[in-house]
């Protein structure tokens, strides 16, 4: 017997212990000890075959041995420890039988992996502290947005919506001038704007894109039609920050290009976006309102989902009006009913023609949503600040 | 804007209830800031005057008082500062109501107070000064209602004459936010009409003037582009010498957030804006050079001294209003100085005009100057109204000053404005709504908007003067909507399916942000705007940076080129926070400047500092992070794509440490970089330990990836072998210089070889110096059959071979 196969016979031993003990129960645990382990065991006579070998030879392979001993030594220690544990609990039979989760023993996995040399089990008695902690695994987390964000796009694409993307530092002319906004119109001190130092190829200053909706018209220009698209980004207001403001802030925006489309159909799709989101209980109402790239246009509101809507009165009138004085006030919709979610509206025909489409033939809706506000909804976050103040306390939880 | 129920009931003849308006106005897409009840229900109170002052015996920060209400003399007790004998006050009986609750006899230091005399607060008025009592105006009648003084007159009927005083308290102030297609509605008239426009409510027009037609010209009024001022009514008054502005209307600018000056000639102004939404100007008639008025573009050089006494220097072609020789206002954005009235002035002329939208809003943007009249100028008055508004002006005038004279009325009105036809098509509008209204209910909606709209079909719909946000069909379906509530509007759809996609980008970020998260890091955002000493901190070119023209501050002037000094900010923030381990990762947009514009790239990066996994745990096994516990993570990160791999860089890459980095390849292109963090760059950035592990991955390469064909997207399974493999062990000494992915790619050419496992690395005793002990495991299968001992003993003779003559190991005894 060379040196290389008494290597081969020991990882042997090695194996056929690994499965000896994995199906090993109180009633034959002695068995298979006596079996590797004993004075005539198989690992005694192995060692005792050393004789025969180099000076060198010996070393190394004796060393091996005794690592190996090691190890079937703590295994069955550890099967002690487990069966006396088990018998605690009441689950042994007491018969052996094969491990049903196919567990081995440490150290005898077809010899690659070591004893884990702080091996609990091996010093574990029969009285356990099973309340101590579980070994860490490391846990990270996505950032609210991004969950938030995650969550509404893909409740969107089910319904048929295509992701679209676009630059944040925009042409004039598709953050402004092709959505409605004409140079020196008052709808543009709406939006705050940010002007970038580079030029567009007109020689205009570019701009931080105060919305998504640029890429409404970066989709539909010269594009086939229908077209059925939302796009989720970053956006930019020059706004002070403060609980509730930040310059920089996200937006999904949703748009949809088809014959003969209509706001029922775009009733009919927030309807079952929100209702994806925050469940089949959740109502959606619209109100007039103004966006410059939509006629007519609609604020979307949706039933509180803290409160379930349960207070109706339309608008609240302030502490002094004496409305619901007494009965707690939901702290989210401030007793409305209503929260406000989405702008919303019917594509606007000179946007349509500012891409090249023929508003007598096309039509469609467009709306969109802050990410923030609903992120803070959804997690409870109360100051935007947060969202960038990145304190792994916060994150950590999510 | 602020309106005033009290002032917004003047125009409708049965007004709602102030509690259903919140919602009334909601419906109609007027938003409501706040809504809040103002002044109090105030009785009992009434004009008395004060006959005598003496020192209160107990106090000396108090008087007794002496009023008369011109029946009897009270004895009060007065705590202010400014009271004098003759001043006429407001004196608040006992049993009298007031805003802070009904007042009862009392005893004030001793002394038996028989009433009191009050400040404008306790009167329920607001934006006052309380500091002290409130005078009243020596005019009032003693004994009367004191409130009722700052009740305005109730509009005269025509034909009668008695101006009846209504005392419609407490009041209530709305805040409305009012979008820019609404402007129409900037004022309590025309958001009076609005309402009964759409809720079927009788309006009251304003009582207006009759103004003399014969009146002559006292100055001519010239305008050179009509296309820039459409319309010019002009009215010239005089005899107006110390006209004094009335309490009740004093008292409704106040309630407006407005500080009325006290002289009607400037008061008027804003009073009749806020009534009427019409913005005028009265011009001191004395200081007319002429007099005269050229409506005209400025000439280059000219300047103005403006209201607030700033020189303005005016930009060729800036729209004003000037007499004979200068610019004596910025037409439509405010006055000039010299032209201003003043308590002397006897004659104005009166400007009530139209300007084109574009001019004003160019004229305060250059002008740095916005005021109430530019912003409503910017948003479009109706042309309809200057002759109205100077009438109201006119009236309110003569109404304080009866003996005043008319001396001009001029109207340079020389085109009426063409307004658009819209096809009213009932099909069209129910298609945009998705709607099935009849004809009846959609007829009634545009009649309410158009009185004079005729039933015969096809529809001609010309909207009134005042709704110039009407334009299409699209905009008619809009009011058909508001006019019958937004609720309307079914949730029915025969949408077609239509297919989703993700792009590539978006599904790589997403894959990168799941796995990431997966392995320990959290996700960061930072701001996309960075100061200047973020480049510099962390030896970034700033030469590079896109950068604001408008920032908000220093903080936030550039665009950032890397994530790397954000990330080292969110290390330092958590650390300040006691914070040991901090792995973190942000995927984000960095921006560059090119010859033609900008280049934007989405970047993935992330650091790691500190132990990992950060929890402490009794059976140990955190370590500190290092080199290689980031490559680890960027290996599982990567695992399975196609063509992965780390190699050397040959240029040291950015903010890396040189020696401490790699470059990570997918394919034929790199994907991202990670090592050391350039220890500069953290010192810099206030950290004080430098063993920061940084990584960042181009997003469009992973991307670029994503987009090859789906099959190689995913991973494909290699079958294993059924047989049993075989390992062994191998310990050699290798020179230091020899690298491991050296090795590990030559042995790798083994046959049978499952497996390469390096298990060890030694360096220290028993090593010779310049050398290190690998021990690598072998592990062998083969499809077909078991391996032997001898056939694992060829492999690693092989191998043994292999390492000796290539790179010169040797077997370790």
């Amino acid at each position: 017997m060379n040196a290389s196969e008494w290597k081969e016979k020991l990882s042997r031993v090695g194996e056929s212990f690994s499965s000896a003990i994995s199906g090993a129960a109180s009633d034959n645990i002695a068995e298979v000890e006596l079996q590797f382990l004993g004075r005539k065991g198989e690992l005694a006579l192995l060692l005792r075959d050393l004789g025969s070998f180099t000076i060198e030879e010996k070393k190394e392979l004796g060393r091996l041995g005794n690592e190996l001993k090691g190890r079937l030594v703590a295994a069955l220690e550890a099967k002690k420890a487990e069966l006396a544990a088990r018998r605690a609990c009441g689950t042994d039979s007491g018969k052996s039988r094969p491990d049903p989760a196919g567990r081995s023993a440490p150290g005898t996995d077809s010899g690659k992996s070591r004893p884990d040399p702080a091996g609990g089990g091996a010093k574990a008695s029969a009285g356990l502290d099973l309340t101590l902690s579980g070994r860490p695994f490391p846990k990270g987390s996505l950032h609210p947005i991004t969950q938030a964000m995650d969550r509404v796009t893909a409740s969107l694409m089910k319904l048929g919506f295509s992701v679209a993307e676009g630059p944040h530092v925009e042409e004039d002319h598709f953050n402004f001038e092709a959505l409605n906004f004409p140079a020196d119109h008052p709808a543009r001190d709406m939006q705050d704007t940010f002007y970038a130092g580079v030029k567009d190829a007109s020689g205009k200053d570019m701009l931080l894109r105060t919305h998504t909706s640029p890429v409404q018209i970066r989709s539909m220009k010269g594009a086939a039609l229908p077209l059925r698209i939302i796009s989720p980004g970053r956006v930019f207001r020059s706004e002070a920050v403060d609980a509730s403001h930040s310059f920089v802030f996200h937006q999904v925006e949703g748009l949809y290009v088809d014959r003969s489309v209509s706001m029922a159909d775009l009733r009919w799709t927030l309807d079952a976006f929100i209702k994806d989101l925050f469940g089949s209980s959740a109502r959606v109402r619209f109100a007039p309102t103004y966006f410059p790239f939509v006629e007519p246009g609609a604020q979307v509101e949706i039933s509180c989902v803290f409160c379930g809507g349960t207070s109706h009165s339309s608008v609240h009138l302030g502490p002094q009006s004496g409305c619901s004085g007494k009965s707690e006030r939901c702290p989210i919709c401030k007793g409305t009913g209503w929260l406000e979610m989405l702008g919303a509206g019917m594509v606007h025909p000179n946007v349509l023609k500012a891409c090249g489409h023929d508003p007598e033939k096309w039509s469609g809706f467009a709306f969109g949503a802050g990410v923030e506000r609903f992120a803070m909804l959804l997690f409870g976050i109360k100051d935007m600040r947060m969202f960038y103040e990145n304190d792994l306390r916060v994150w950590k939880q999510l | 804007m602020k309106i005033l129920y009290s002032w917004l009931c003047d125009f409708i003849e049965t007004p709602p209830p102030a509690e259903e308006l919140p919602g009334k106005f909601a419906r109609l897409g007027l938003g409501v800031e706040s809504a809040g009840r103002s002044g109090a229900a105030v009785t009992g109170v009434v004009v008395g005057r004060i006959d005598k002052i003496d020192r209160h015996p107990n106090a000396d920060k108090l008087s007794l008082v002496d009023v008369s209400d011109g029946a009897a003399t009270m004895r009060v007790v007065c705590g202010a500062k400014n009271i004098a004998v003759g001043q006429l006050i407001p004196f608040a009986r006992v049993g009298a109501v007031l805003a802070e609750g009904e007042l009862k006899k009392a005893k004030i230091r001793g002394v038996e107070s028989e009433g009191m005399i009050c400040s404008a607060g306790e009167l329920g008025l607001e934006g006052y000064d309380n500091s002290g009592i409130l005078v009243l105006d020596p005019s009032a009648p003693l004994g009367a209602d004191a409130r009722a003084l700052f009740a305005p007159p109730e509009q005269r009927a025509s034909g009668s004459s008695s101006a009846r005083r209504h005392v419609a308290l407490p009041d209530w102030v709305f805040e409305l936010e009012i979008t820019p297609n609404l402007s129409y509605c900037l004022s309590h008239y025309a958001l009076a009409r609005e309402l009964c426009v759409f809720y079927g409510l009788k309006f009251r027009e304003p009582v207006l003037t009759e103004l003399p037609k014969s009146a002559g010209t006292v100055a001519p009024v010239s305008v050179t582009d009509p296309c820039l001022c459409p319309r010019y009514t002009a009215v010239v008054m005089k005899g107006l010498e110390g006209a004094k502005t009335p309490d009740w209307m004093a008292a409704r600018l106040r309630a407006m957030g407005s500080n009325p000056k006290g002289n009607l000639l400037i008061d008027v102004s804003n009073y009749v804006m806020y009534e009427l939404g019409q913005p005028t100007h009265c011009f001191d008639l004395a200081n007319l050079a002429g007099p005269e008025i050229k409506v005209r573009p400025s000439s280059d050089g000219e300047s103005m001294k403006a209201l607030d006494g700033i020189e303005l220097r005016l930009a060729a072609g800036t729209l004003v209003i000037a007499d004979r020789e200068k610019p004596v206002a910025l037409a439509g954005v405010m006055g000039g100085f010299y032209s201003s009235v003043a308590d002397t002035t006897d004659s104005v002329l009166i400007e009530s005009a139209s300007f084109a939208q574009s001019a004003v809003r160019a004229s305060s943007r250059k002008s740095g100057i916005k005021s109430e009249s530019s912003y409503r100028f910017e948003r479009g008055t109706d042309i309809e109204l200057t002759m109205k508004a100077a009438r109201r002006i006119a009236g309110l005038l003569l109404e304080a000053v009866p003996s005043a004279g008319v001396e001009q009325v001029s109207d340079n009105f020389p085109e009426p404005p063409r307004l658009p036809v819209v096809a009213a098509d009932p099909a069209r509008i129910n298609a945009i709504l998705g709607t099935a209204m009849t004809d009846e209910k959609i007829f009634a909606c545009l009649k309410a908007i158009q009185p004079e709209l005729s039933p015969e079909k096809p529809w001609q719909f010309t909207p009134p003067s005042y709704r110039r946000d009407i334009e299409n069909v699209q905009d008619l379906a809009e009011e058909a909507a508001r006019y019958n509530g937004y609720d309307l509007i079914p949730s029915a759809s025969s949408m077609p399916v239509m297919p989703a996609s993700s792009t590539p980008l978006a599904e790589a970020e997403a894959e990168l942000r799941g796995r990431l998260a997966a392995l320990g890091f959290s996700e960061v955002y930072n701001y996309d705007l960075v100061p200047l000493k973020d480049f510099r901190n962390c030896l970034l070119d700033e030469t590079q940076a896109v950068e604001l023209l408008n920032p908000l501050s220093s903080d936030y002037q550039y665009l950032r080129v890397s994530l790397l000094p954000g990330l080292l900010r969110t290390l330092r923030y958590n650390l300040n926070r006691g914070r040991t381990s901090v792995a973190v990762f942000e995927t984000g947009t960095v921006y560059h400047k090119t010859k033609d514009g900008r280049k934007e790239e989405r970047v993935c990066a992330g650091l790691t500092y500190g132990p990992f996994p950060e929890e402490q745990h009794w059976r140990g096994g955190s370590e500190m992070s290092d080199f290689y516990h980031l490559k680890g993570v960027m290996q599982a990160v990567f695992g399975g794509r196609r063509g992965f791999r780390f190699e050397k860089p040959k240029h040291r890459p950015a903010f890396l440490q040189e020696g401490a980095a790699l470059v990570m390849k997918l394919g034929a292109g790199e994907a991202g970089v990670l090592g050391l963090a350039d220890p500069m760059a953290v010192i810099n950035s206030d950290l004080k330990d430098t063993q920061v592990y940084y990584f960042e991955i181009t997003l469009s390469s992973l991307a670029e990836s994503w987009k090859g064909s789906f099959r190689d997207r995913v991973p494909q399974v290699k079958p294993v072998s059924s047989y049993p493999a075989a390992w062994r062990d191998l310990s050699v000494l290798v020179d230091d210089k020899r690298e491991w992915a050296e090795m590990e790619k030559d042995l790798f050419s083994l046959p049978d070889l499952a497996r390469l496992d390096l298990i060890d690395v030694y360096k220290g005793k028993g090593v010779p110096e310049g050398q290190r002990s690998l021990t690598l495991r072998f592990t062998f299968s083969a499809m077909e059959r078991t391996m032997t001992d001898a056939d694992v003993n060829s492999r690693m003779e092989k191998a043994l071979k292999k390492l000796e003559a290539s790179f010169g190991a040797k077997l370790r005894g």
